[in-house]
């Protein structure tokens, strides 16, 4: 259906006519601004600077309140079990323990909403553990956090343990246990996806070489510097809750289902700033099941209640990362990929993605076979942390990297070679740009020019293993690429309100903070639209106004937020000029004449938070003076005067509120919807140490096409940041299981090792602006690419060093020194 | 009514059975001769001077620094990351030197003098400014704890090295990779330091010359 005739009746302005025309957005952007005061200008600090530097920005784990008691949770000490009776009595009894939840207590539901994604029911507090570690059982609230612990050890379990499976492979086997027989009882096997375009038995055949490898990926997880952790306090019969969540509208509506149902103008929402989770933990099915047992033991105790995790419960689940792929990949000699086969084998998570998503979305590589299959082992859930494209950003490095190693290319070639889309070329690419209206440019040269130049690649890069440098280390070069991401789907509405008084703008909407600044991102945009100095527009969005805004872990950040935020600056300024032309007024005394008189909306413009008429700019008036004052000191300061028997001849200062929605929907860019035009890529160099097998990463560029830069800070701290988080998962990160007892072994920070500072001696990022993204002002995302396309190129510069390959993630030491034997 | 016999001494010392007239004789005999006080403070009670501000709290003896400063006081900036010692969010300054406020017993902290991050904003350290305008923090749960981390560091060494830097902060976590900006708003904040001391010495210079 043409979005005109999904328009419920015809638009007021003209701005609705050009939202309607934006709905899934499919096209590049039609309605650009010209001039740009504040977007894409160097020197924007973000917004929140000062309260985090000086330690007063305040999260929900800082969260007290009178009378407040705190909540632990039981955890499993096995892998897989389930609970046969369970003795609380010594707990209850320990002085300062209010009050304890069984998974047998009768107020509690078999199942219910306790999601962060999904609409599914899951039991609120389990029975049975499905992973060592796993909440289940009990929920003890005391005075402190220390007396429930101890409680905690007080509580005797009588459990009956079952067979647990650990490894994702032989989960597969006929004879292997079943991991989770309450949700899975037939098999571990949860899902299966294929992909099969064109013919890959005829790439076979035209290609000069076949290359088979396989590749495996670790355990590896978010790691958020806030643990889990939420308040719940009932305001009388009703919540009010405060939530280290990245969704707070969805947990809200999950909210108002419990307990018989909820009202949700009822439920009173906090969303602090959040100690990042990077879309970890809470897209989880029971990543409210911490709410629903605080919220059933504040009623019962009749204070409120915080619950919290301990840092190594925050090693609840994972990304999804582990698993096994296997590679069959047909070329021409000179790089032409002709066909790639991909069977993989991903651990505990309901995303079947990939692995040759990204060979479809960017590659003229016309004949594909992708099966991807998900199975179930006794470990944590796994979900999209940074986001679910590991395996896809993996693949695509892998089997660039083996195809130019194999055919003795350089790597930069054969990505230029293969580039293109839905396996065509770059020359039917470019057609659709123009078709779209796009300017027709080649990211993905763009990006390799500017990267390459950074990195000194061609005087830098040499063959495998052939450079031994003066302190006794192998040098390595890597280079990866990709698209960049387009943003997916979803739906927002954020609106403006001018302030009285002082005439300032404030954005509404609820998201939460997770750092990447997108709120100083919004300020900037509704600063440029209506015409206002960047400091007189605010964003908090902490504070629920009842619009819900959509969130980063939903991989819709500004492509949605942004455009929702332009709408409704769009219109408040067009409603501030209507307003400054139009009689202002009536009152018992009289009608307000215009601000503006005998003036059209059209002869009038916004800038610097001043009105004036474009013609004779010395005709102006402020925003703040436009206005007014509020309450009995506006509008009514003339009766006032007026009863003491003087009249004022000043201009009264009063408009009426000044209020404007927007909103945005979108499919978004999963294959087929829309195609990617803006590329990425990745360039590192490492140093290995060949005695001790150290990959020492001397220098990293990353070159990203974000079409056009709305904050500068914003994007290149996702690029240096993912870098990081990236470099960690490629060479260090690793969550390790006793396979004896299927215990987890290494959930502190001392033993899964995140990078460091001296983790990367150099990190240099480059942006490109091609402007070839659906977003507003033609941006596609940055949050979530880079920690995710970075740990595969870990591989090909430690092959690039030493000669042999490692597919193996993470690239630890002992794997450098078995290759390096190997040898 | 029989009367009570009136005697010279009214008080006599534990330690040395020395007797005198009045309880404040007796309290001043004390500290002096045996460097005691003589009357015990109680148990669980401590002093402590945070940001030049004096405290007495009373701990429990399984509680951290950290846990008093931030539940019992109020001093949120020192945040709790990975509780064992390993991350530095909870990072305060203690007579002078950078301590984790999460491994620190606070019973054991009585008569320390502390200073956390809510004091170096408080007295506009040049840190803060520096912070904010490199963007030195996404998520920004950590970045307390490299401030206080870098504060230590140039009120021992003024004009850090980069590899100075690198190596103070290095025991710092953060997992947003804010990483590249601290060396360079620590590097601009020494430079402010630098020039508020000359203009510190100009100005007595210039006063001098007055004079």
């Amino acid at each position: 259906m043409s979005p005109e005739k999904m328009s419920p009746k015809k638009m007021s302005t003209d701005e609705h006519s050009k939202m309607t025309e934006l709905f899934d957005n499919l096209r590049s952007d039609k309605y650009p601004l010209k001039d740009f005061h504040h977007i894409g200008k160097r020197g924007v600090h973000r917004l929140d600077g000062y309260e985090k530097a000086a330690g007063k920005a305040i999260y929900t784990m800082d969260v007290q309140l009178p009378g407040m008691l705190y909540l632990r949770f039981l955890t499993s000490p096995y892998p897989h079990a389930e609970i046969k009776s369970m003795d609380t009595s010594r707990a209850a009894s320990l002085p300062g323990v209010r009050a304890i939840l069984r998974y047998d207590d009768p107020e509690l539901p078999s199942r219910a909403e306790v999601t962060g994604l999904s609409t599914a029911e899951v039991p609120v507090l389990p029975k049975i553990a499905h992973f060592q570690g796993e909440e289940v059982g009990a929920a003890v609230v005391a005075d402190s956090e220390n007396i429930a612990a101890q409680a905690l050890r007080l509580i005797k379990v009588e459990w009956e343990q079952r067979p647990f499976i650990l490894d994702p492979v032989a989960a597969m086997g006929a004879e292997a246990p079943l991991a989770n027989p309450e949700d899975y009882p037939d098999t571990n096997i949860a899902m299966e996806n294929v992909v099969n375009k064109g013919d890959v038995e005829k790439g076979w055949r035209e290609a000069d070489r076949i290359i088979e490898f396989k590749s495996v990926r670790s355990h590896h997880t978010w790691i958020g510097p806030e643990a889990p952790c939420g308040v719940f306090r009932w305001n009388g019969a009703y919540p009010e809750v405060w939530v280290k969540h990245q969704r707070p509208h969805l947990t809200k509506r999950v909210i108002s289902t419990w307990f018989g149902g909820i009202p949700m103008n009822r439920i009173q929402m906090h969303c602090l700033y959040q100690g990042a989770s990077f879309g970890g933990w809470n897209t989880l099915n029971w990543s409210m099941g911490g709410h629903y047992c605080a919220a059933v033991l504040a009623r019962r105790t009749g204070k409120p209640v915080k619950w919290t995790f301990t840092r190594r419960e925050d090693f609840f689940g994972g990304s999804m990362d582990e698993g096994v792929c296997h590679f069959k990949v047909g070329a021409k000699s000179d790089g032409t990929i002709t066909a790639v086969k991909a069977t993989a084998v991903i651990a505990n998570t309901v995303f079947p993605l990939g692995p040759l998503d990204h060979f479809i979305e960017n590659t003229r590589i016309p004949n594909l076979f992708a099966k991807n299959t998900t199975v179930m082992i006794n470990k944590g859930p796994n979900t999209a942390v940074r986001c679910e494209q590991n395996l896809n950003a993996q693949s695509l490095t892998l089997v660039f990297a083996h195809v130019a190693d194999a055919l003795d290319l350089d790597p930069i070639d054969v990505a230029l070679k293969n580039d293109g889309a839905e396996g065509r070329d770059t020359a039917w690419l470019n057609q659709q740009k123009a078709e779209l209206g796009f300017e027709v440019r080649d990211s993905l040269k763009e990006c390799i020019e500017k990267g390459k130049a950074a990195i000194d690649w061609d005087a830098k890069w040499h063959p495998p293993g052939t450079k031994k440098l003066d302190n006794g280390r192998m040098h390595g070069m890597g280079f990866n690429w990709t698209h960049e991401w387009d943003d997916s789907g979803g739906s927002s509405e954020m609106a403006i309100r001018i302030e009285r008084n002082d005439g300032t703008a404030t954005i509404l909407g609820m998201r939460p903070d997770n750092g990447v600044s997108a709120e100083t991102a919004y300020c900037q945009i509704a600063a440029d639209e209506i015409g206002m100095r960047f400091e007189d527009v605010f964003y908090n969005p902490q504070f629920d106004p009842g619009f819900f805004a959509m969130t980063p872990d939903g991989s819709t950040n500004l492509s949605i937020n942004g455009f929702a935020v332009r709408h409704a600056a769009r219109q408040l300024k067009q409603k501030i000029l209507e307003a400054a032309t139009a009689p202002r007024a009536v009152t018992q005394r009289g009608g307000f004449p215009p601000a503006f008189p005998d003036l059209t909306p059209e002869d009038l413009d916004i800038k610097e938070s001043v009105i004036y008429v474009k013609s004779d700019p010395s005709n102006r008036m402020s925003l703040a003076e436009f206005v007014g004052l509020s309450g009995f000191r506006g509008p009514m300061t003339d009766i006032e005067l007026s009863l003491e028997g003087a009249v004022s001849e000043e201009k009264p200062c009063f408009s009426p509120p000044l209020f404007a929605e927007g909103y945005h929907v979108q499919t978004g860019a999963y294959i087929h919807v829309r195609l990617k035009f803006c590329r990425q890529a990745h360039f590192m160099e490492v140093e290995v140490d060949t005695e001790t097998g150290e990959v020492l990463i001397t220098k990293v560029v990353n070159v990203n096409d974000v079409g056009k830069v709305i904050n500068w800070d914003g994007c290149e701290g996702q690029q240096y940041g993912g870098t990081y988080m990236g470099i960690g998962r490629g060479k260090s990160e690793e969550v390790i299981h006793d396979p004896v007892t299927g215990v987890m072994l290494n959930g502190n920070l001392l033993d899964y090792k995140i990078a460091t500072m001296l983790d990367a001696d150099a990190i240099e990022t480059r942006l490109v602006e091609t402007g070839l993204g659906y977003g507003p002002y033609g941006a596609v995302g940055i949050g979530e690419d880079i920690a995710t396309v970075v740990p595969a190129l870990v591989g090909p510069a430690v092959y690039n060093a030493i000669g042999m390959w490692i597919d193996d993630f993470p690239i630890t030491p002992d794997k450098v020194l078995d290759a390096l034997e190997r040898k | 009514m029989k009367e009570i016999p009136k005697t010279e001494a009214r008080c006599s010392c534990p330690y040395c059975a020395a007797t005198f007239d009045a309880f404040e004789t007796l309290k001043a005999h004390i500290i002096a001769e045996h460097k005691s006080q003589p009357v015990p403070a109680p148990e669980g009670l401590i002093g402590l001077t945070i940001n030049n501000e004096n405290h007495a709290v009373f701990v429990e003896p399984g509680w951290t620094l950290q846990h008093v400063l931030h539940d019992r006081l109020g001093m949120t900036g020192a945040k709790l990351f990975c509780d064992q010692g390993v991350c530095g969010a909870c990072t305060v300054i203690m007579d002078g030197r950078p301590v984790l406020s999460c491994m620190t017993l606070a019973i054991e902290c009585d008569g320390k003098h502390i200073e956390t991050v809510e004091g170096i904003a408080a007295e506009d350290h040049p840190l803060i400014e520096q912070y904010v305008k490199h963007s030195a923090m996404q998520c920004g749960y950590c970045t307390p704890g490299f401030v206080v981390t870098a504060k230590a560091l140039l009120d021992q060494n003024p004009n850090p090295t980069l590899d100075e830097i690198r190596e103070a902060l290095a025991g710092n976590l953060c997992r947003c990779g804010t990483y590249p900006q601290h060396p360079k708003a620590v590097m601009e904040a020494a430079k402010d330091l630098e020039r508020a001391r000359e203009d510190v010495t100009r100005k007595n210079v210039t006063q001098k010359n007055v004079n």
